[in-house]
């Protein structure tokens, strides 16, 4: 099947690709069918783009490559609907965000998935943690959308 | 929005699963405890608007703007880099 996606064009997919979020996403509760696409040209990042919305897309990434010693730390209820056997096998992913500064990761709600039942859930994670992280340091330049 | 007044230890329900109980008033402080299936998340309210919010501006964020994204060394710790 075809999505024509808004910001990456076609995009072609087998039934197996679709990961559903039974809940969709805080906000966006009825976009419940999600692919995960690699970037192009950023081989850190990802997106989930929604199937029945074609412009609605989220850019993620794996924390632990961001934040050393990352931990997701989140009441067992809320992964109960991803049926994991293992919850170390699950995916973590956050959210890109950004403010005038700089490139941000939502820490407070995680993206979960659960590859091998292609299910996924955005939870809330304990603690005070932000929904924009600033990710610092190395870019030189920001650069604004037009 | 419906107004109910209860005292502590009384409940209130909601649909055919969800029960709300009156823990504990101390001051201008409510303990509330809820029993509801482990499928409908429960949150404070401004956590989950806030949620909401941040879920709406990601879903605009240009994929030039992530693309600026960069990757740290290995050990992705912060270190302060000269220039």
């Amino acid at each position: 099947m075809e999505i024509l996606t808004s910001r990456f064009g076609p995009i072609e997919m087998e039934a197996d690709d679709v990961i559903h979020f039974p809940t969709g996403l805080l906000g966006l509760a009825d976009c419940r069918d999600w692919v995960l696409l690699a970037d192009a040209r950023n081989d850190a990042l990802a997106w989930l783009q929604n199937v029945q919305r074609p412009d609605v897309a989220l850019a993620v990434v794996s924390p632990r490559r961001f934040i050393t010693g990352y931990q997701m730390r989140v009441a067992r209820r809320e992964l109960v609907s991803l049926e994991l056997s293992d919850v170390s096998r699950a995916e973590v992913l956050a959210i890109l965000g950004k403010t005038t500064r700089a490139i941000t990761l939502n820490l407070k709600a995680p993206v979960v998935i659960n590859l091998d039942r292609r299910l996924g859930r955005q939870v809330i994670a304990n603690g005070d943690l932000p929904v924009r992280y600033e990710l610092g340091g190395e870019r030189s330049s920001f650069r604004r959308s037009a | 929005m419906l107004v109910l007044s209860r005292q502590r230890d009384e409940s209130i329900v909601i649909g055919d699963n969800v029960v709300v109980t009156i823990v504990d008033i101390r001051g201008d402080k409510v303990r509330l405890g809820i029993d509801a299936p482990e499928e409908i998340p429960v949150h404070r309210r401004e956590v989950y608007e806030a949620i909401q919010r941040e879920n709406s501006q990601a879903g605009k964020l240009d994929p030039r703007d992530a693309r600026e994204l960069a990757v740290p060394e290995a050990s992705g710790s912060d270190t302060d880099s000269p220039g």
